[in-house]
């Protein structure tokens, strides 16, 4: 591999945490220099290569250091200690428009703008014209920005920051502006700019970004590097460590049973009653969060009045966009029912959830030939969690063939669904 | 090579004219006047004080260098250039961190510049009125060749307000009552230095302290006295007082470097 294009050597940065703000002589003479004892440490010891021409991508929760890096890596700060070599001309988009006056034509802002990320003044009548189509906002260019619209400044600003021919361009979740058609341009652009050898660094919170358009990608995690690697194995990783975080907090704040959604009426003659919806995981452990893919287990609890026959129990899964995803139910198929004691349970086990990540609601029933015992709809809240970046709301399972031959890429689970 | 590439002062020099620009064309644009206000003002302030200097405390103007009788007014306009360049440039450039400081915390660019681009348009604004001057002065006849002497003193100037602007704009990132107290002392500053009076009023010994000497030790009295003396007494002035005013600028512009080693490559973090 060729000498890399950043170069980040442990890498700490630490700032001071003023409890109070000592920014005036009198408070300083009166009080001292301010209660500055407290140090924040945003980067611990952090190191890491950008191969040249890689598209390179920094996740992590908010206050992970991200930003702080990227800061760094721009130059805006400088570390505390370690070291940062860059090979190549930085171009940051930390901010689109950030450098404009409003009293300025779009012009004259072009000028400024693009002299601030390091443009000679021949380079910018070179590609002023560029910059302004780009844009799209030609009608306007010579109008005090100050009148533009919120969309028009940040095309401005995303249009100069990308003509400038960076050899590094640093990104921070600025890809989220202008209309579908811009947003479009701006990938484009970025896609181009990646063929063409731009190093570029992205700091965003969609993963699906970084899996994408990443090569490599680290996870910073409290200031630290807690993994670095090809992107797709990092945001996996990242997106395990969230699911479970999350599981967690619910499985702390529900204590471990699954929320009924009050509400919806109870409808039914009441010899049967489902009293409650237990989700268990793959090993059979309760859970508050189902993980797609994985196998799990939707246990019903039922009280009955007294031992009865064919009883067929029954679930609906609700997404919240209000499509009824499925419906299974224990009649189904002229499987055998058996007899109900008083009080027992019922399990429905799926070898894989071929739902998609998202927010669903659990709907219960206990009927006997059209006669309905129990009925809540949308009764419990069902968080199904995962990482595939796959559209929809199932997941449809299969396998592709390229020119009749067998491709490599099999279903990720190992269930047989034949 | 380090993000933060070690460009020098000249690297950055479209970056500078373009702050330069943006402070010119800001500064009138929405206002019907626009590029007048900065005679009107500056006008306006030479007949305030010659009707109070000159007609109600009645004070007295040396004779042109050419031997013609002095001019009040004129003679406090060629006072007044040199102050205008300074306290406009002060009182201009203090804030301008604060004000870039969004800028500042978003992407990488010496922290001189805006302050350089201030600087820069205030010089260029204020050349106006030195323009004015040396037109009066003409058209009375007042000319010499001490006027060659005119850029180098505009350029020794330039360099030690630069100076003093940029200690001042980036310590007033820390202290930020910094631009109060400059507010008054510039007040200050304009009656302690000999602009509307001739520095030979002031008494040797007052309260026992040597006043006038105190005044003469005043950088801004050296730079007016030896402005007047190129201008209004078509005198090259003393050999100290320009070898002094060297001295006074390189001190400065030391200063001022070692302050903004120290504390002007970190503003992004207190702004």
């Amino acid at each position: 591999m060729t000498d890399p294009a950043i170069s980040v050597q442990g890498v700490s940065k630490r700032f001071t945490k003023h409890t109070e703000k000592r920014n005036s002589l009198k408070e300083r003479l009166v009080k001292g220099r301010g209660k500055s004892e407290g140090n924040f440490w945003a980067l611990r010891d952090v190191s890491f290569d950008v191969p040249r021409g890689t598209t390179f991508g920094l996740i992590g929760h908010n206050g992970s250091g991200k930003s702080t890096m990227l800061k760094l890596l721009a130059g805006v700060h400088r570390p505390t200690s370690g070291s940062i070599i860059t090979d190549g001309r930085v171009s940051a988009l930390l901010e689109l428009g950030a450098g404009f006056h409003g009293e300025l034509t779009g012009r004259e802002n072009i000028y400024l703008n693009a002299s601030i990320l390091g443009m000679s003044r021949k380079q910018i009548d070179a590609s002023i014209d560029q910059i302004i189509d780009f844009a799209g906002i030609d009608e306007f260019i010579d109008t005090p920005v100050k009148v533009y619209s919120s969309g028009m400044y940040v095309r401005l600003g995303f249009s100069i920051a990308v003509t400038v021919e960076p050899e590094i361009l640093i990104v921070d979740e600025i890809i989220a502006v202008g209309d579908e058609e811009f947003q479009r341009k701006c990938f484009d652009r970025l896609y181009q700019l990646r063929r063409k050898g731009t190093t570029i660094v992205l700091v965003t919170h969609a993963l699906g970004l970084v899996q994408d358009l990443c090569d490599t990608a680290v996870w910073l995690d409290h200031g630290r590097v807690k993994a670095i690697g090809d992107s797709r194995d990092v945001v996996q990783g990242y997106m395990d460590a969230v699911n479970t975080k999350e599981a967690a907090a619910r499985a702390e704040e529900v204590q471990q049973e699954p929320e009924t959604s009050g509400g919806h009426a109870r409808l039914g003659s009441g010899e049967v009653r489902v009293d409650k919806v237990e989700y268990l995981d793959s090993s059979n452990r309760p859970a508050t969060v189902v993980l797609a893919g994985e196998a799990a287990t939707f246990r019903l609890h039922y009280t009955a009045q007294e031992p009865m026959e064919e009883v067929v129990f029954g679930l609906g899964f609700v997404h919240e966009s209000g499509h009824t995803v499925a419906g299974p139910n224990s009649g189904a198929n002229g499987q055998h029912v058996p007899r109900i004691r008083t009080q027992g349970h019922v399990d429905f086990a799926v070898p894989g959830l071929t739902l998609q990540p998202g927010n669903y609601q659990v709907s219960v029933a206990a009927v006997s030939k059209g006669h309905v015992y129990d009925y809540v709809d949308r009764a419990y809240d069902l968080m199904v969690r995962g990482s595939t970046t796959e559209p929809g709301l199932t997941r449809m399972f299969g396998s592709w063939t390229y020119d009749g031959s067998r491709s490599s890429v099999q279903p990720l689970t190992e269930v047989d669904y034949a | 090579m380090t993000v933060r590439q070690q460009g020098s002062l000249w690297d950055y020099r479209s970056l500078i004219w373009n702050f330069a620009q943006r402070d010119l064309k800001a500064r009138f644009k929405g206002t019907a006047l626009g590029w007048a206000w900065s005679l009107v003002v500056p006008l306006a302030s030479l007949v305030i004080y010659t009707i109070v200097f000159s007609t109600i405390f009645r004070g007295k103007p040396p004779d042109f260098g050419s031997g013609r009788a002095g001019n009040f007014t004129v003679w406090l306009l060629a006072g007044l250039v040199p102050w205008g360049i300074f306290a406009n440039n002060l009182n201009g450039s203090i804030g301008v961190l604060l004000g870039a400081g969004p800028l500042l915390k978003k992407i990488y660019f010496p922290s001189y510049a805006p302050v350089f681009g201030a600087i820069i348009a205030t010089v260029i604004q204020s050349a106006i009125e030195l323009g004015i001057l040396l037109v009066v002065l003409l058209a009375l006849g007042n000319v010499s060749w001490t006027w060659v002497l005119v850029p180098v003193w505009l350029l020794v100037f330039t360099v030690f307000v630069a100076s003093v602007s940029l200690m001042l704009a980036v310590l007033n990132v820390y202290f930020r009552d910094l631009a109060h107290i400059i507010g008054v002392a510039i007040q200050l500053g304009f009656y302690t230095s000999p602009i509307i009076y001739q520095i030979t009023l002031i008494p040797e010994q007052a309260h026992g302290l040597p006043l006038r000497r105190i005044i003469e030790l005043n950088p801004m009295t050296q730079f007016i006295e030896l402005f007047r003396d190129l201008t209004y007494g078509l005198t090259p002035g003393p050999a100290l007082s320009w070898v002094g005013l060297f001295v006074v600028t390189g001190l400065a512009a030391g200063l001022a470097t070692l302050v903004y080693r120290s504390r002007g490559l970190d503003l992004s973090e207190e702004l």
